[in-house]
């Protein structure tokens, strides 16, 4: 009983700590979301208009869509990149820990100097991007200018900076390994890309689908990128659920932003519980 | 229990800082833009303490218009103490004072016998008055002007356009002589970026060709015959062969675009007045070879300018109202108005000063810019319309882009505007 006690007050800062930067901002937009919180008109309960109002968003439509799209394809690119380059960095060779650290330096440098240095890149007159243009087709082109272009272009920056992540806690997992299963496998005659597909993925799937949660997660509020980068643009293809919702607060609209905040809140709660689940099925069959 | 004690004590610790902190009142002044600017503004500030003996601390914040409305949102909507006094941008006035957030100036002004008649009424009327209160005072008043190349209109002997189609011809003559030399050179050269900007360079067009975001009765008439007009003239411009870079409508705003002018890459260059003082600065390959006239007029037989600029008011939830209103008048008072204009080239919002000699010694195009002002176009004056803005700037940037036609762009816009004001016109 005493143990007990002594365990609930260690417990008792983290579980502080959950509650008033976690829950209480939670439960403080859901209250929001649910009045007309403008600074300019008196506030009023309005229920669910907000998200009323939400639904019929067309540019939240497509904040949506260019999110899902955005989250899909730069996490299966950062997933697949990060598992290459766990599984090198993972073996022994000369100046190993070297190139470890330099693997890390986009992940340590901060979003917002990462996001510039991309957009000198592409800068019309003197990113290194046109200089490439120009010398190998003589044309510079206006990359960030087309939504194809500015969508691929966000994709590589964020690929760019989060790859590091993923492929460190893979290598943390894929140090956990035994050893001695690879070379059983070894002796059983299995090859390299046999022992990769049979031995490393299955064994790494927990931390697969940590690093798949926490990078969705990531990618689906996806914002500081774009606001150096595109700020939203051309014509509003590239803006995300985030862009809207920090619009809408500056906009002096708290009630909308914080529907927004709610909506991009569901749907990472939903994609999690999905891939929880999913990643469960599997490990029954 | 020791460990509670110390948890205790460690609360009792914190909450007598904070509460000391809470206690010290002082008059606080929220300052942004260039560096230098920043840092001449606090040698002023620095002067008004001296003189006044009241203590000034100064918030800096940075050049990004957005990032400053942020700063000053948060505690504004907190309803702090400080900050006491801060610049706004004068389409923020509108949000700002419909909020609540702005402390009514009028029985300061009545009491110390301040004459609101040396502003310019243009500025002061549409700008710093809102619901019958004044809420601001003109700090900095800016508008829209043309730069040109003197020094190449005269290589070819041509002379100034009178209206925006003779613009667009000359530039388009000139560029195709001057790519010989220089494969760079484009003929004219605004701001097109998905920002507040576009805006500016929309509404100087569109009111050139007769249209106008918002009506005298208060409609929306986005998707009018003029402004598809000028809309379409606006696409043209960058279009193949056009006369502006195919980077206008990604990366132009003003910085981009004075840089692109003074490095010698244009012949016309819509910008503010700031950028005089950078084409004429040492080291500057336009130094002396740089005119600047008003915004041409367009076929409308009218001329328009956007207006822009900074202005100074005190939170409705100041602590020390009367020491901030002491500070805003030092803020635009004759001498200081003065000396902004002479060291930052800050285009005095008092009318008194553009007969001053050493200025029109200085700026020598101060004739010009007067008649600008009183010549200018106010951006819409709703609480919402930085929304409003948003929703423009997004339809006439994917116009540009060619991601729509300018009817379906103004339509789309006309449409969401629409809802707006619904939604948020009580």
């Amino acid at each position: 009983m005493n143990k007990h006690r002594a365990d609930l007050l260690f417990l008792a800062p983290l579980f502080l700590f959950v509650l008033l930067f976690v829950l209480v901002p939670v439960i403080g937009a859901l209250i929001n979301s649910l009045f007309r919180d403008v600074s300019f008109l008196p506030v009023k309960f309005t229920g669910l208009m907000n998200y009323i109002r939400l639904s019929g968003d067309s540019a939240f439509r497509k904040a949506v869509v260019f999110t899902l799209l955005f989250s899909a394809v730069s996490v299966f690119l950062e997933m697949a990149a990060g598992i290459l380059t766990a599984s090198v960095i993972n073996e022994e060779f000369r100046m190993r820990g070297l190139i470890r650290g330099i693997v890390l330096i986009p992940w340590a440098i901060p979003n917002v100097i990462g996001a510039r240095m991309w957009q000198f890149i592409y800068q019309f007159e003197y990113g290194v991007h046109n200089f490439f243009m120009k010398a190998l087709f003589g044309m510079p082109e206006n990359w960030l200018g087309s939504p194809a272009g500015a969508f691929s272009a966000l994709v590589a920056a964020d690929v760019w900076r989060t790859t590091p992540f993923v492929a460190i806690i893979i290598l943390a997992g894929m140090q956990n390994l035994p050893t001695s299963i690879y070379d059983q496998a070894k002796v059983d005659g299995a090859g390299m890309i046999a022992r990769f597909f049979r031995i490393t993925l299955p064994a790494l799937k927990p931390i697969l689908l940590i690093a798949l949660i926490f990078r969705t997660i990531d990618a689906l509020r996806i914002f500081d990128v774009i606001l150096v980068m595109t700020g939203g643009g051309p014509g509003g293809t590239t803006s995300s659920i985030s862009l809207l919702g920090y619009k809408a607060f500056l906009q002096g609209d708290f009630g909308y932003g914080s529907a927004i905040s709610v909506a991009i809140f569901l749907l990472a709660f939903v994609i999690a519980m999905v891939y929880l689940k999913a990643g469960r099925i599997k490990e029954e069959i | 229990m020791r460990l509670i004690k110390h948890i205790c004590l460690a609360i009792a610790l914190i909450l007598t800082i904070v509460s000391c902190a809470r206690q010290e009142k002082k008059l606080t002044i929220v300052l942004g833009g260039a560096p230098s600017e920043v840092k001449y503004l606090e040698s002023l500030i620095g002067d008004f303490s001296r003189k006044s003996g009241t203590e000034v601390s100064v918030i800096r914040q940075p050049t990004d218009s957005d990032q400053r409305r942020q700063g000053l949102l948060i505690p504004l909507k907190a309803g702090e103490a400080d900050p006491d006094v801060f610049l706004m941008d004068v389409v923020w006035v509108g949000q700002f004072a419909a909020s609540g957030w702005l402390l009514p100036l009028q029985e300061y002004m009545k009491e110390d016998g301040f004459d609101s008649s040396i502003f310019f009424s243009s500025v002061f009327d549409r700008a710093d008055t809102f619901r019958g209160a004044v809420v601001a005072l003109p700090v900095y008043v800016d508008t829209g002007i043309m730069f040109y190349r003197k020094d190449i209109l005269d290589k070819y002997g041509l002379d100034l356009p009178a209206n925006w189609l003779g613009l667009i011809d000359i530039a388009r003559k000139v560029q195709e002589k001057e790519r010989s030399s220089n494969g760079a050179f484009y003929g004219y050269v605004w701001q097109g970026a998905q920002y507040e900007g576009l805006v500016c360079n929309f509404i100087e067009i569109s009111s050139a060709y007769g249209g106008c975001i918002i009506n005298e009765n208060g409609k929306v008439s986005l998707k009018s015959p003029e402004n598809i007009a000028a809309l379409e003239q606006m696409i043209a411009l960058i279009s193949d062969n056009g006369i502006s870079p195919p980077n206008t409508f990604t990366e132009m705003k003003e910085e981009e675009s004075r840089i692109f002018f003074q490095n010698g890459n244009a012949l016309f260059e819509r910008n503010w007045p700031y950028a005089w003082r950078l084409h004429e600065s040492d080291g500057s390959p336009v130094k002396g070879k740089t005119g600047i006239m008003p915004l041409p007029v367009g076929p409308s037989g009218h001329r328009a300018s956007a207006l822009g600029g900074w202005h100074v008011g005190i939170s409705r939830s100041s602590d020390l109202p009367e020491e901030a209103w002491e500070l805003v008048k030092f803020l635009v008072s004759r001498e200081v108005q003065r000396s902004l204009c002479l060291e930052l080239g800050w285009n005095p919002g008092r009318k008194d000063l553009y007969e001053d000699p050493d200025i029109a010694a200085r700026i020598p195009h101060i004739a010009v810019l007067k008649t600008a002002f009183e010549s200018s176009v106010a951006r819409p004056s709703a609480p919402f319309y930085t929304h409003i803005s948003e929703i423009v700037q997004k339809y006439i940037n994917a116009a540009l882009s060619r991601n729509m036609t300018a009817q379906e762009a103004l339509s789309a816009a006309q449409k969401e505007v629409e809802r707006i004001m619904t939604l948020y016109n009580e």
